[in-house]
């Protein structure tokens, strides 16, 4: 779980672009040559972050649309299983009494 | 807001993101222009910078969102295929269900048409003791077994005879003579050999003297009894009849 946790931090931390533009304007303000390169890795991480967010399955509806069709195939289970224990427990054989 | 929170996280995500690039490029042209021209900055890039944290804090927690809905959505995936299972497990019920229908129905049909049987059996009832006493009848007037002592030429049963079938309704119905010597002849008399000296079968083989009496000698084996007054066409229709010999024996009596 706390692996998890931790993973999840990371994550998040790992998508912040702040950190680039940081490291950009520290190299603008001591002049330093590697500014391009620090401007290609900031584009770079756009770009990858785009392509991630493309290809993560379960964000094309909104988080309250998402629970709504999550309860109702939790709905759907829960039906069709009462419907099979019906037939299930049902006594073929049980000859009605006349009324 | 309402609009805003339709949107799929993908879009919210897009957007954020293209807001984060417009804005940290518009940082960093403000800061090299503002480096290159010496100028004091007017706190515009305050702002942006602001713009740009608070942005990226959004796409922060809209990136967690979609970390928790990716974890929601392969709990989906399983919950359909649950019911994709569930489904099939139905259908397979469903068939097997139609198909103990049709057995049934069936069943209940057959069994309807025996009731029905029944219940029409029940109304024509005929006692045992009878039909065991009509049956004995039959059996011993030859009707369905011929006599131990049988041999080609021999008149007598299991066939019915043309005697018998011009007694019977179907010789009456065709005016045939049926009195004298073709007068009804009793099954049982012909079972026990007690035949009157008249009906007598006699054969070429016993005494000729006596069959040339009887029989036209152009008759040769034909043991019919060709009663007076008998023509073509009656023979054609008794001896037609004469075939079935188990239907006509019991409907001559």
């Amino acid at each position: 779980m706390a692996v998890a946790q931790a993973k999840l931090v990371k994550e998040t931390e790992d998508c912040s672009l702040l950190p680039l533009v940081h490291d950009i304007i520290k190299c603008m303000d001591k002049d330093s040559p590697d500014v391009n390169q620090e401007l290609t890795k900031l584009k770079t991480k756009i770009q990858e972050t785009r392509e991630q967010i493309s290809n993560m399955s379960g964000i094309d509806c909104s988080p309250p649309e998402q629970q709504q069709q999550l309860a109702t195939l939790r709905e759907q289970v829960r039906t069709k299983n009462q419907l099979l224990q019906k037939y299930k427990g049902l006594c073929m054989f049980d000859v009605p009494k006349a009324s | 807001m309402a609009a805003a929170a339709e949107k799929s996280t993908k879009e919210r995500l897009l957007s954020v993101l293209d807001d984060l690039e417009v804005l940290s490029r518009e940082l960093i042209e403000m800061l090299a222009l503002a480096r290159n021209q010496k100028v004091p900055q007017p706190g515009e890039d305050t702002q942006i910078l602001e713009l740009l944290v608070q942005r990226d804090k959004e796409f922060q927690e809209l990136m967690e969102v979609a970390q928790q809905q990716g974890k929601i959505h392969q709990e989906m995936q399983l919950l359909e295929k649950e019911v994709e299972k569930r489904d099939s497990d139905i259908q397979q019920l469903q068939k097997q269900l139609k198909e103990a229908e049709h057995i049934l129905a069936t069943a209940v049909y057959q069994a309807k048409e025996k009731l029905a049987s029944i219940e029409k059996a029940k109304k024509g009832s005929v006692s045992s003791e009878e039909i065991i006493k009509y049956a004995h009848r039959i059996s011993a007037s030859n009707a369905v077994c011929a006599p131990l002592n049988w041999v080609p030429g021999d008149p007598r049963r299991p066939y019915p005879t043309d005697l018998e079938m011009r007694s019977g309704i179907l010789g009456h119905m065709a005016n045939l003579p049926s009195n004298g010597v073709n007068g009804h002849l009793p099954g049982d008399a012909l079972a026990a050999g007690r035949l009157p000296d008249i009906l007598t079968p006699h054969y070429p083989w016993q005494s000729s003297d006596v069959s040339a009496g009887m029989l036209p000698p152009h008759h040769g084996n034909d043991f019919s009894l060709e009663p007076p007054g008998h023509n073509k066409e009656n023979e054609d229709d008794v001896e037609a009849m004469s075939t079935d010999s188990s239907s006509s024996s019991s409907d001559s009596d």
